[in-house]
């Protein structure tokens, strides 16, 4: 007779894993499940923590959400900001990958470090310091085009403005993980392709980028759901203007909870944002599914 | 040889030490001198002599979100008198202190002192205890009490009262061969004078006559109005008039500055402030607090100060107000802690150099009569200037913040992407409208001393 296999060995380590997992249920059930509640709840009410109002309003916050016309603007630039700048992360992340991966660049630890440090670097710091870089007056964007521009505060400017030093902050988040893609693809598979004498771009467009399917996939579903949540750089950069012209859902979001204390109302928006990222990223899963 | 030169050494510690020691005792002396023991103030007094908790030692806290000093000096003044109390200052920065001072409150472990700012009314009123002092001797002692009584109970008061003055660059003012006769009284004459400060390169603004860029909606739109005599808001107190004639002639007045007369630029000089400071605009309209942020900020900038200039020198009001504001006491702080929270602010009213030290320090208004015509308040060019006039400013009310940045809104939408003043100012009144739909604020433009 054989005793019955357990992945477990013993009973210390049973009982740590019911530690490790009761306190993971724990620690998401007080931080994460039951605010997501609240906040919910709090959707179908006028709610202002501070003054310690809390009134049922059933779906009106819902319905204003859909009848505001800036609602509307934040998601149109919303969708606009985050298709463009993922299109520019994954793109000039792929591009820079497979340049320091190729065999003609030394060094590509020192490169892999240069692009990724502005990833680390703060938000809030980054846009302060671009934000001084587009001043009208002193700001070194204008002085090397040589133009007179005010980027932040031209309507046409503006959110193109916060996309570039967006796409200049986050890209390399996409090179150190196609990098790490690269880096992982399977020998044979390229060999193979050259003893068939496939040339350098055959190589790439039937052998690589299919293979680095998964990771774009990764990249591009985590872009969503963090550009989606953008709001940051608005705050800091153009808090919104000119008018209304930058406001990204999220900053509605900030500025109905945080400055006017409207949190049911921004509770409604955060639902319907959720709604939207999600939607965002079940159609990202199909379309790489289907093409598979 | 060696035992000498310790024993020198040690005689010179000695001798620093007793030296140390005298200047110590004799600092002693003069502050315990300056405890007061009579009892002082106008018609609110403070008797020293009278024991607070029995003489028994008791701890308080005081949150306040910046000035730790000059917080310091007055519970300092306060201790001396009750060496049984020990006032904790906690401060928290000002984008913390509106989130943990609520919170704080709901327990029972809060804060008994804590600093107001009007603008947190509505969260702030329910965890406020009434002041434990008449209301007659409140009005008596200070202007605006009025419109903080709610229930026929005072919460708070002002102790000052803040405002918007015109600061121009007397080098330039110089160079531009103006003299103090030019100062201009009214917006023609203003426009005039902004024209001769405006210094050019072709089409290109070297330097701005007046730069509004970032503060139109606080220092013109919600102000002017009351100049043209239109309040903010309809007679109900609720109903914000964001869409005025009076709001409309004055974002014409301004849009005219810039495109017509060509004094400034909204593209020069992201805020004006700034702009002012670093030497690149003659001219900006600012409240009192920019007084010392030129003084320490920009200590090199050579800045004089002068009064709003009106339409017609006749104006129903001269201009807004905002009101600093006295301590608050936590309702839901131990009774004991409650009693030294009351004596405290009671102390701060009666005590004249506390009023002065917190209006120097904020550049307002004393609140308090008695020191309308006081020196060191009026050797201060930012409040001189207001003397004559200051039963003429209004303060309509803590208005929500959206009265604000509805206004901050229209004025973008117009300057940077040419929508018309109507249709700007009146998707700011409907924002307004309804931002406000739940909130209790109610107006107190009412109760303007020459409301007519």
């Amino acid at each position: 007779m054989f005793k019955k296999s357990h992945p477990l060995q013993s009973r210390s380590e049973i009982i740590l894993r019911n530690i490790v997992v009761a306190v993971m249920v724990v620690f998401f059930t007080v931080f994460l499940i039951i605010p997501i509640g609240i906040a919910f709840a709090g959707s179908f009410h006028e709610w202002n923590p501070l003054s310690g109002t809390y009134k049922f309003l059933g779906l009106k916050n819902y319905i204003e959400v859909f009848s505001s016309g800036l609602f509307w603007k934040s998601m149109r630039n919303t969708v606009l900001f985050s298709v463009v700048v993922i299109v520019f992360r994954v793109g000039l992340g792929l591009a820079i990958a497979c340049a320091i991966f190729s065999s003609l660049v030394k060094y590509k630890s020192f490169f892999r470090a240069v692009f990724y440090m502005p990833v680390v670097t703060p938000m809030v710091a980054v846009a302060f310091v671009w934000k001084f870089m587009y001043n009208p007056q002193i700001g070194t964007v204008n002085q090397i085009l040589g133009l007179d521009v005010n980027w932040l505060m031209n309507p046409k400017t503006a959110l193109i403005a916060v996309m570039i030093m967006t796409i200049w902050k986050d890209f390399g988040y996409a090179v150190v993980m196609y990098m790490a893609g690269l880096f992982s693809l399977p020998s044979d598979a390229m060999e193979a392709a050259r003893v068939d004498g496939a040339n350098g771009w055959q190589t790439f467009r039937y052998i690589t980028l299919p293979l680095l399917r998964p990771m774009t996939l990764f990249v591009v579903i985590t872009s969503i759901i963090s550009y989606i949540q953008a709001y940051i750089q608005i705050l800091i950069m153009t808090e919104g203007g000119p008018g209304t012209d930058t406001y990204l859902a999220s900053y509605i979001i900030y500025d109905e909870a945080f400055v006017k204390y409207n949190f049911g109302y921004a509770s409604a928006l955060s639902f319907v944002l959720f709604v939207v990222t999600a939607a965002f990223t079940m159609l990202s899963f199909r379309v790489s599914g289907s093409e598979e | 040889m060696k035992k000498k030169l310790v024993a020198a050494i040690m005689a010179t510690a000695m001798v620093a030490t007793m030296l140390t020691g005298c200047s110590s005792s004799g600092e002693q002396s003069t502050s315990k001198a300056d405890v007061p023991t009579e009892p002082f103030g106008d018609t609110i007094k403070y008797d020293p002599s009278v024991e607070i908790n029995n003489g028994e030692d008791i701890s308080v806290e005081l949150w306040e979100w910046g000035s730790d000093e000059l917080f310091q000096q007055v519970i300092d003044g306060y201790t001396a008198i009750h060496p049984n109390v020990s006032i904790k200052l906690v401060n928290n920065p000002w984008e913390d202190y509106w989130t943990k001072l609520p919170l704080a409150l709901d327990g029972e472990n809060g804060p008994a002192l804590f600093n107001v700012h009007n603008s947190y009314h509505e969260n702030m009123i329910n965890y406020m205890a009434p002041l434990d002092i008449p209301l007659e001797d409140l009005e008596a002692d200070f202007t605006g009490v009025a419109a903080h009584v709610i229930d026929d109970k005072v919460y708070y008061i002002d102790y000052g009262m803040m405002t918007g003055s015109v600061y121009y660059n007397k080098e330039m003012w110089k160079e531009a061969g103006l003299t103090d006769d030019d100062i201009p009284k009214t917006w023609d004459e203003m426009r005039e004078v902004a024209k001769k400060l405006t210094i050019k390169d072709g089409d290109k603004l070297i330097q701005a006559g007046l730069n509004f860029n970032d503060s139109f909606h606080q220092n013109y739109l919600l102000g002017l109005n009351y100049q043209l005599g239109e309040t903010l808001f309809e007679e109900d107190g609720k109903t914000p008039k964001l869409n005025s004639d009076a709001m409309k002639q004055t974002m014409q007045m301004l849009i005219d500055m810039y495109k017509v007369d060509g004094v400034g630029s909204e593209n020069f000089g992201e805020k004006d402030s700034d702009s002012f400071g670093q030497g690149q605009s003659a001219m900006v309209i600012q409240w009192g607090h920019y007084y010392n942020t030129l003084k320490t900020t920009w200590s090199n900038i050579d800045f004089g100060v002068f009064e709003i200039p009106t339409f017609d020198g006749n104006p129903y009001a001269y201009n807004r107000y905002n009101g600093e504001s006295t301590f608050g006491v936590n309702k839901n702080a131990p009774e004991d802690q409650q009693a030294v929270a009351q004596d405290f602010v009671k102390y701060f009213l009666a005590n004249d150099e506390a009023q002065i030290a917190f209006n120097l320090a904020m550049s307002t208004f004393p609140a308090k009569k008695s020191l309308a015509d006081n020196e060191e308040i009026l050797a201060n060019p930012s409040l001189s200037v207001l003397s004559e006039h200051i039963d003429r400013y209004i303060w309509p009310g803590p208005m929500p913040s959206t009265m604000e940045t509805s206004l901050k809104t229209a004025g973008q939408e117009i300057f940077f992407n040419g929508v018309d003043i109507d249709k700007a100012l009146d998707d700011a009144q409907a924002n307004a409208i309804r931002d406000m739909q739940s909130s209790t604020f109610v107006s107190v433009e009412n109760l303007y001393e020459h409301a007519e």
